[in-house]
């Protein structure tokens, strides 16, 4: 990422409500950022703080009550095909195997059957997949199931990676496995998409993994702070620069 | 020839294993990893157990230590991995039966039912249905051999259920 990257999504002083039979309820107040082509950015908050929310308004599956969603400098209205999502239960279909879910995304953009099979050939490759071809997800473990949902997203090969929590539902171990994956993933220059923005609870996920994080406040969810994270990767939980990031996002949640 | 049931743990969890050992300078003991991972003892050891087994990490006394062979797997690309655990797996005994069986019924089908029972005879104090499953995961990860689910068959190379 140089310092005069091009901006890819911003969002401008962005409020999002919504109508419950309480009454209406603000769960997004006032948010905004920019997010630089090349980066990967996390959002840190609490549960409630909205997340999953913002994630829905940066692919156009929501859009703000009030504010702008910009992607490549033009207002973003409806879906935004250029970003793709994973999701935390993985959000694959259960009868149909392997590559028949890698695909799904590719249906709705390409009609070219030869296209799609080739493209979900390469990102099963990707993400280490082949031999799982006919599987079906009931077969699969937790971190295979999640390669899965990657590489669906990356064979529409997106401009821009979401993703919701996409570690917290696997162990501990395959966890770790998996994050190491997907930063050879990202900073891979053979495949197109290089910016990612990703929503966990996890802390030290986001240390670990990103570039720049974004601190949510708790209802309505309002940006409590921002982090750019300066240290070398692979980065090191028992590196004492670590623990110091750690101590600063607490206090930013605080 | 004697065989070792595979181990019943996934992949993820193996390379997660040596990623973590790896990160940490490559040693560990053996019960402070557990609690730091909040991971149940008997739980660990069979992860552990695992990546021994696929030469990984060696466990002197009460640590964990990784192998050389673990450090080049970390190193490697996603796809490189695969190829150097595939030549691991196919060194195991009982992998390697499992394969033979398979070649020597190529052209027939192999059902669930016959390889359950090629495991009872291979492995009798195992729990068959158990390893039938890392068998499967196995057999498909190192792409040496594959299942058919909806066939509920075995088959070498590319699939001909298509």
């Amino acid at each position: 990422m140089t310092p005069d990257a091009h901006t890819l999504l911003e969002f401008k002083n962005v409020t999002r409500r919504f109508l419950l039979p309480q009454g209406e309820v603000t769960v997004i107040e006032d948010i905004s950022f920019k997010a630089l082509e090349g980066e990967f950015i996390t959002i840190v908050g609490p549960s409630g703080a909205g997340k999953s929310t913002l994630l829905r308004m940066m692919n156009g599956l929501l859009a703000p009550s009030s504010g702008e969603v910009r992607y490549n400098g033009v207002t973003q209205k409806g879906i935004n095909f250029e970003t793709a999502m994973v999701f935390q239960n993985f959000g694959l279909l259960p009868w149909l195997t392997v590559s028949q879910n890698i695909e799904l995304g590719l249906g709705a953009r390409s009609k070219d059957a030869a296209y799609r099979k080739s493209q979900v050939n390469r990102y099963i490759t990707k993400v280490g997949l082949e031999g799982y071809e006919e599987a079906y997800p009931r077969e699969l473990s937790g971190g295979m199931k999640q390669r899965v949902g990657l590489a669906r997203a990356l064979a529409v090969e997106p401009s821009l990676l979401l993703m919701d929590e996409p570690f917290s539902s696997l162990d501990v171990l395959t966890s770790i496995n998996l994050r190491n994956e997907l930063l050879d993933i990202w900073s891979d220059r053979d495949n197109v998409v290089n910016t990612m923005i990703m929503v966990t609870h996890n802390i030290e996920e986001a240390i670990e993994l990103s570039d720049r994080i974004l601190i949510l406040s708790n209802r309505p969810g309002k940006i409590a702070g921002e982090l750019k994270v300066d240290l070398p990767r692979p980065r090191r939980k028992r590196d004492p620069l670590f623990s110091e990031y750690v101590d600063r996002v607490f206090s930013l949640l605080a | 020839m004697k065989h070792a049931a595979l181990p019943e743990i996934g992949i993820s969890q193996i390379l997660g294993l040596v990623e973590l050992l790896a990160g940490k300078g490559g040693r560990e003991d053996i019960y402070k990893l557990a609690g730091e991972l909040s991971m149940e003892l008997g739980e660990t050891l069979a992860v552990i157990k695992a990546a021994e087994t696929l030469g990984l990490v060696h466990t002197p006394g009460g640590d964990v230590v990784v192998e050389d062979f673990g450090n080049k797997v970390v190193d490697a690309s996603i796809t490189d991995r695969k190829d150097l655990i595939r030549g691991k797996l196919a060194e195991l005994p009982l992998f390697k039966t499992i394969h033979d069986y398979l070649a020597r019924e190529e052209g027939t089908e192999v059902t669930r039912e016959e390889m359950l029972e090629k495991l009872a005879e291979l492995i009798p104090n195992e729990d068959a249905e158990a390893s039938f499953s890392s068998i499967v995961s196995w057999g498909r990860y190192s792409e040496l051999f594959g299942y058919n689910d909806d066939s509920q068959t075995f088959y070498l190379g590319e699939s001909r259920a298509g």
